[in-house]
């Protein structure tokens, strides 16, 4: 019995087909609100999923000089590792699927495959836009990277301070967080880096610099098509999905209890889809030197800052 | 090591189809990590052989297939035609014409310039105020359409006048819609000086100074961006910019800012002077009484400032129906040349602001071409004008003689 269930929480629900269908949806109320922001009208709510089956049903082309399994195996150990970081974070405000002492760890770094794919993918073709688009994709991965791992493990990293509860466990961690102040008042700035790191991660606008149309067509995946394309596609849908629950869970107050509680644990992931949209309507397109001494003069600095603030605090008290 | 770098340069190709040109134009550019070091033009993919088009019909034809030289300023193009063939006629155009010629060509203004900020913005990255100024730039295409019948060819010239009248009630939604432009130029031009990151991406970035605009031979918004003072329309007014005058709008940095800026202060003018000539339309007539349809022999150069600067026409009649010969330089060939110098040194992700900002429209621009020193050497052989001219003669022969034609 305990098989089956593993195998259906894995499988359809809250992991599996649920997280491919939500990541959808939450791709589509990216794309339509920042379409009604921009005054336009945006696509109807089945657009990505129609987009998503049609890719899987076209011919898959690939580039001469492209390894052939390099090639097919880079889309899926991209969603695979996604759909995996996704094991270790409350989902739709649910007890994580998989738990162990250091997850949290895990799952950053399993959150990172993504990029490292999409990077990988595009230095393995010919094709010079990709090569100047997986060139951008390192860069601004080394950029973004150490301000937002370190932002991810500041709650963590607090309550070590503070000598209580402490742990690497990111099921624990979002019980301890359930019973406290919600951690976005006591560390707003490594929030918010952390939040705008998520937007790095997933190259969404200002930080589309990897995938800047006007310059390099579609950067790293501008030999992409078919199935890997879709795959792809997927996996940032679904980065999208884990990166906000992260997020929220950390920061805004874990899961709490209650029947209720997974509602409003949604409610906070909307939330914060929202400022991220709101932020990519605002935000021109930095460039990728930009990018890179944006993170490394303020990013880094910032989270520093509000380290020496939590350790100053914890002194004085 | 020099050679090893020449050969191992890694060029990125931007067109002839590619998403940041939405016409036909190729551009190598060689990058060392992600600054340009080389760039190099190729433009003719576009040429539609007009200026031969323009042999074969007559004077009045010709004014329709000279409109569609550029979609989006075909006015002006069709004006600089007809101030031409009106000089060589000797007709006086009344001015109750030239005025709502006026009226057209700075409509047409405020189009073009709308359309470029969005598509500046759009390869900045800022997709938020391309789809705003989009939107917005409907309100004038639909006062076109109120004026004219039509949103993009306005047709509003005839040969000595206009086509159509300016009546209280086009006036009227003119006005209106005037107002709510001018609400958001305002706007638009807070944005564009002040938005953050927007700056980090126009400030210091494309710099021409005074000096290289000059040498370089730029026109129109972009030479006026780096303190050049030439406007046709103050320099050599035509039409009626002798009545009611435009300000010529120049700033010193020359950077992509200042071209930003530059234009839209024009469209800001350009509302003024709209408003000022529908409070003071001169009555009359709008075609002069007899236009001839045989023109005498003589030879005409007629310049106008496009929305993107200075369009040279030269016009050739030897006294018949049709022109001997026509020539027209629209304002993007001499500005190509000033995307090419600014864009070594920067980097890769500016060489489409810097592209765009010189508002390129590469099917105006397409022209015959010679290409000097260029990979493809098939022809050595130079033509000569009479050369070309027999071929064309000779081509059109053959092509009659297999349809059936009988010739001798």
């Amino acid at each position: 019995m305990a098989f089956t269930n593993n195998l259906l929480s894995l499988l359809i629900f809250p992991a599996g087909l649920a997280l491919l269908a939500s990541g959808l949806i939450f791709q589509w109320a990216d794309r339509k609100m920042l379409a009604r922001f921009q005054n336009r009208l945006g696509p109807r709510w089945f657009q990505p999923f129609a987009d998503v089956v049609k890719l899987l049903s076209k011919e898959e082309i690939r580039p001469k000089g492209a390894g052939e399994i390099v090639f097919a195996a880079l889309p899926i150990i991209a969603l695979a590792s996604t759909l995996t970081a996704a094991l270790y974070v409350p989902l739709f405000g649910l007890a994580p699927i998989f738990s162990f002492p250091g997850d949290l760890i895990v799952t950053i770094y399993l959150l990172s495959v993504l990029s490292l794919s999409i990077g990988l993918a595009g230095a393995q073709t010919r094709d010079r836009f990709s090569i100047a688009g997986s060139l951008r994709v390192f860069t601004q991965m080394f950029a973004y990277e150490a301000p937002f791992i370190l932002a991810l493990l500041t709650p963590a990293l607090a309550l070590f301070i503070s000598g209580t509860e402490g742990s690497w466990e990111i099921a624990s961690l979002v019980d301890v967080a359930a019973t406290k102040y919600w951690f976005v008042l006591i560390m707003p700035i490594t929030f918010v880096v952390a939040l705008i790191g998520l937007m790095g991660k997933l190259e969404l606008p200002p930080f589309d610099a990897p995938e800047a149309e006007t310059e390099i067509v579609a950067g790293a995946l501008t030999e992409y098509s078919g199935r890997g394309l879709a795959l792809f596609t997927l996996a940032r849908a679904v980065e999208l999905v884990v990166g906000l629950t992260l997020i929220a869970a950390l920061y805004l107050g874990g899961v709490g209890t209650g029947p209720l509680a997974p509602v409003l644990f949604m409610i906070k992931v909307i939330g914060l889809l929202i400022i991220v949209v709101m932020l990519q309507t605002l935000l021109a397109r930095i460039r990728i030197d930009q990018t890179v001494s944006l993170w490394w003069r303020i990013g880094s600095i910032l989270v520093l800052l509000q380290w020496v603030l939590l350790i100053a605090f914890r002194m004085l008290r | 090591m020099t050679t090893t770098q020449a050969t191992e340069r890694f060029i990125i190709p931007i067109g002839p189809q590619h998403p940041a040109l939405k016409e036909p134009g190729h551009f190598e550019f060689s990058v060392e990590g992600e600054i340009v070091t080389n760039a190099t033009v190729r433009l003719g993919y576009a040429h539609r052989g007009i200026e031969k088009g323009t042999e074969s019909r007559n004077w009045t034809q010709n004014m329709y297939l000279l409109e569609r030289i550029c979609g989006i300023c075909s006015h002006i193009h069709s004006t600089a035609y007809a101030i031409g063939v009106e000089q060589l006629a000797e007709v006086e155009v009344p001015p109750r014409a030239q005025a709502i010629r006026e009226i057209v060509a700075e409509l047409e203004r405020i189009h073009s310039h709308m359309l470029w900020l969005g598509v500046a913005a759009h390869d900045a990255g800022f997709d938020t105020l391309f789809m705003y100024t989009w939107r917005d730039r409907e309100t004038v295409m639909d006062i076109l359409e109120a004026l004219s019948g039509n949103r993009v060819h306005y047709s509003a010239n005839v040969l000595g006048g206009v086509k159509f009248n300016l009546t209280e009630e086009t006036a009227e939604t003119i006005l209106k819609g005037l107002e709510f432009l001018e609400e958001r130029t305002h706007h638009y031009r807070r944005v564009v000086e002040n938005d953050a990151f927007f700056l980090k991406r126009t400030r210091g970035v494309g710099m021409m100074t005074r000096e290289d605009a000059l040498r370089l031979g730029v026109v129109g918004p972009t030479a006026r961006a780096s303190g050049v003072d030439r406007d046709l329309r103050n320099d050599a007014p035509y039409i009626a910019y002798n009545e009611f005058p435009v300000q010529l709008i120049t700033l010193t940095t020359g950077d992509l800012e200042a071209r930003f800026l530059v234009r839209i202060d024009e469209l800001l003018d350009c509302y003024r002077v709209i408003k000022e000539i529908i409070a003071k339309l001169p009555d009359g007539p709008l075609t002069v009484a007899r236009m001839p349809r045989k023109l005498k022999a003589g030879e005409v150069i007629s310049r106008v400032e496009a929305p993107r600067g200075e369009l040279f026409y030269y016009i050739r009649s030897t006294g018949g129906e049709s022109p001997d010969r026509i020539k027209v330089r629209t304002p993007t060939l001499c500005n190509m040349g000033s995307v090419v110098t600014q864009a070594v040194g920067h980097n890769l992700a500016d060489v489409p602001m810097i592209l765009v900002g010189i508002d390129p429209c590469f099917s105006c621009n397409d022209r015959a071409i010679r290409i000097e020193g260029s990979i493809n050497r098939r022809h050595d052989h130079l033509w000569s004008w009479s050369d070309l001219r027999q071929y064309g003669i000779d081509f059109y022969r053959r092509q009659l003689d297999y349809s059936g034609e009988i010739n001798t």
